[in-house]
This record gives structure tokens, C-alpha cells and sequence, in this order.
């Protein structure tokens, strides 16, 4: 069976066999479950504790605890990797074998956050490095050892770039003469204007 | 305290590691170990002794020396990506798919990674490659070897 959540592939099987451990929670419960599990998805911090509570009267073991959350972090950030709308997520969750009133609840939360899901995800793609900041400096110079009299413009630029995950910070430094600039700027001008007619 | 030379006392300590991890590593069982240190003419007690020392002691020195085996890098997580390239300085108006790839590897708790970069018909000839070497597993030669070593 193919499932759009799933990008159109099968169901892996750990996920068939914690929807039986979902449905052992009551619908109002797994919707402020699924609340702090987007939480985390979104970036800030899950608070446990309030998890454990809403699924002690469930009477769940600690591995399963852990397992819905693994279960509902994957149905979330799949559905929305995939951008299957909610009613879809609904229905193939049912086939699924989960409850109506779980399937709707889960898809009302994943409704609401579902393009920030989305932009969050976009944010955390692989991305080699960024670019942080430009610094330049404009110097003249006077005379050399070479030279006594050279009266050219030198321009010091600094490119700071920072690596996507771990946050390190590289510094490219270089120097260029005023005709090698010019080139440089045309040619980036040429590249904007070429990113200016896709946006 | 014992009052001997520090080098007698270096000489026993290296002298019961090497017999405690050559027996661990061979396997040997309590009727080898016992006629091996018959040999050196200790006492009937210390022959007890030593030998309750290995097989107290012969399951975790054979954990420890599994570990020291040379490991390759092994794989952690794989990160891609799909760009189209529209045009470079050289040349405008094209259409060339990159597939970017960022593998994480683990060695011995380093986390390193590597980035590769490839055109689609190449990634579908290294698919095509490594499924055809999972296909090797259900080939006949290959079952009855794995049958075997069950």
C-alpha cells in the first residue's frame, strides 16, 4: 500500500506497530502530545516531563513513551516534507488504523503549523556554507620600494563565511587593484540581475 | 610492601597479562589453561587461583579486545540536495541537475564528513550498483555460506 506521507512509498513497519500504541491514549492527550512534539520539530526545547504526565494514565512503559513521540516526530515532519494536506494526512492515517478522533486531532495541530513546519525544514536543507558579512577598506597607495611614485587605489575586502551546522567562522581575505574590482562588480551585478528574473 | 625488586614486580604483572589476554584470546578451555601453567611448577593452590582468575575475567577481556580491532569509517547520515544550474560566467541559458551530497561518517567517536557532488545519471549508475550488490546476498553461492555459518 502506497502512501503519500510516506512519499509515496510503504509504510515502514514501526510505524504500523506504534499506531496501535497511539490509540491506547485518549484523543484529547495526543493532541497536547503532538503540540510538544512540533515544538521540538520547530527548534525549541520539548518539555518531557508534561509528556510523561499526559501519558501515565495510558499506563505506557518508558520505551513506549518514547516510541510515540519517534512515531508522531516522523508522521509530522514526513507529511510535511511531502506537503500532503491534512484531510489526505487524515484519511491515510485511518487506513492506517488509527482512530477518527486521534486522525483529526493530530491533523488539526499539524494544520496550524504546517508551513512553519515547512520553512523550518527549508531553513535546515543542506546548505554548504553562508556568507556572514563583507568588510572593505579603500587604501591608496603612495609610493613602494619598488616605485617611489605609484598613487593607485587598492581595495581590502574580507569575506566572513560561516559553515552551515557547526557555526565556524572562516575569514577570506584578499586584496584587489581598481581594474580587477570593476570586473568583480560587473560581474556579480550580471549574476543579480540574472537572480532578480527568477524570484 | 612486598618486599621485592620493582623490576621482579613489573616482570609478574607483565608476565600474568600476557597470560591472562593470549588465554582470553585463544578461547582455551579450563583443562588447556590448566595443563599449560602445570608447566611452570607453581603450587597446586596458585594453579586454582589463576585459573579462576581467567574464567572470572575471560569474557571481558575478549569484549575489550574485540574493540581494539582497526575500524573502517562507518556510515552515520546522509544529507542531499537537487540544484539546476542556469547559468555561470562562462556560459548562460543552460540546464545542468547537480545532486549534492553531504555523507556523515562515524570513526571511533569522530564525526567527519564529505561532501560529493554528481549529475543524476551518474547517481542512478551508483543505485543501480549497490542494488545489484544487495542482489548478491540471495544468489546461491552467498546462501550457502550465510547457512553455514549459522
Amino acid at each position: 500500500m502506497r502512501f503519500r506521507f510516506c512519499g509515496d512509498l510503504d509504510c515502514p513497519d514501526w510505524v504500523l506497530a506504534e499506531i496501535s500504541t497511539l490509540a491506547k491514549i485518549s484523543s484529547v492527550k495526543l493532541k497536547l502530545i503532538c503540540a510538544q512534539v512540533l515544538r521540538d520539530l520547530l527548534g525549541d526545547p520539548m518539555e518531557y516531563e508534561k509528556i510523561l504526565k499526559l501519558t501515565s494514565d495510558a499506563k505506557l512503559e518508558s520505551g513506549d513513551v518514547k516510541a510515540t513521540i519517534a512515531v508522531l516526530g516522523f508522521i509530522l515532519s514526513s507529511a510535511a516534507k511531502h506537503n500532503v494536506d491534512s484531510e489526505s494526512l487524515s484519511s491515510e492515517l485511518q487506513q492506517l488504523g488509527l482512530p477518527k478522533e486521534h486522525a483529526s486531532g493530530l491533523c488539526r495541530s499539524y494544520e496550524e503549523k504546517q508551513s512553519s513546519l515547512q520553512d523550518r525544514l527549508r531553513a535546515c536543507s543542506l546548505r554548504l556554507s553562508r556568507l556572514g558579512s563583507v568588510c572593505w577598506r579603500v587604501d591608496f597607495t603612495l609610493s613602494s620600494s619598488e616605485l617611489r611614485e605609484v598613487n593607485e587605489p587598492l581595495i581590502h575586502l574580507n569575506f566572513n563565511l560561516r559553515d552551515g551546522e557547526h557555526g565556524e567562522t572562516a575569514a577570506v581575505p584578499m586584496v584587489l587593484s581598481a581594474e580587477k574590482f570593476r570586473v568583480l562588480l560587473a560581474e556579480l551585478k550580471q549574476a543579480q540581475a540574472l537572480m532578480n528574473t527568477l524570484l | 610492601k612486598l618486599n621485592i625488586d620493582v623490576d621482579a614486580v613489573q616482570r609478574a604483572v607483565e608476565g600474568l597479562t600476557y597470560l591472562l589476554t593470549e588465554s582470553s584470546k585463544l578461547m582455551i578451555s579450563e583443562i588447556d589453561f590448566q595443563d599449560s601453567i602445570h608447566v611452570l611448577g607453581f603450587s597446586d593452590e596458585l594453579n586454582k587461583l589463576l585459573l579462576q582468575l581467567y574464567l572470572d575475567n575471560r569474557k571481558e577481556i575478549r569484549s575489550i579486545l574485540n574493540e581494539l580491532a582497526p575500524k573502517l569509517p562507518s556510515y552515520h547520515s546522509l544529507e542531499w540536495r537537487l540544484d539546476v544550474q542556469l547559468a555561470s560566467r562562462s556560459l548562460r541559458q543552460q540546464i545542468k541537475p547537480v545532486v549534492t551530497i553531504k555523507l556523515h561518517l562515524n570513526q571511533n567517536e569522530d564525526q567527519t564528513a564529505q561532501v560529493l557532488q554528481t549529475d543524476p545519471s551518474t547517481l542512478l549508475h551508483l543505485i543501480q550498483q549497490l542494488e545489484q550488490a544487495l542482489g548478491e546476498m540471495k544468489t546461491n553461492h552467498c546462501r550457502r555460506i550465510v547457512r553455514n555459518m549459522k
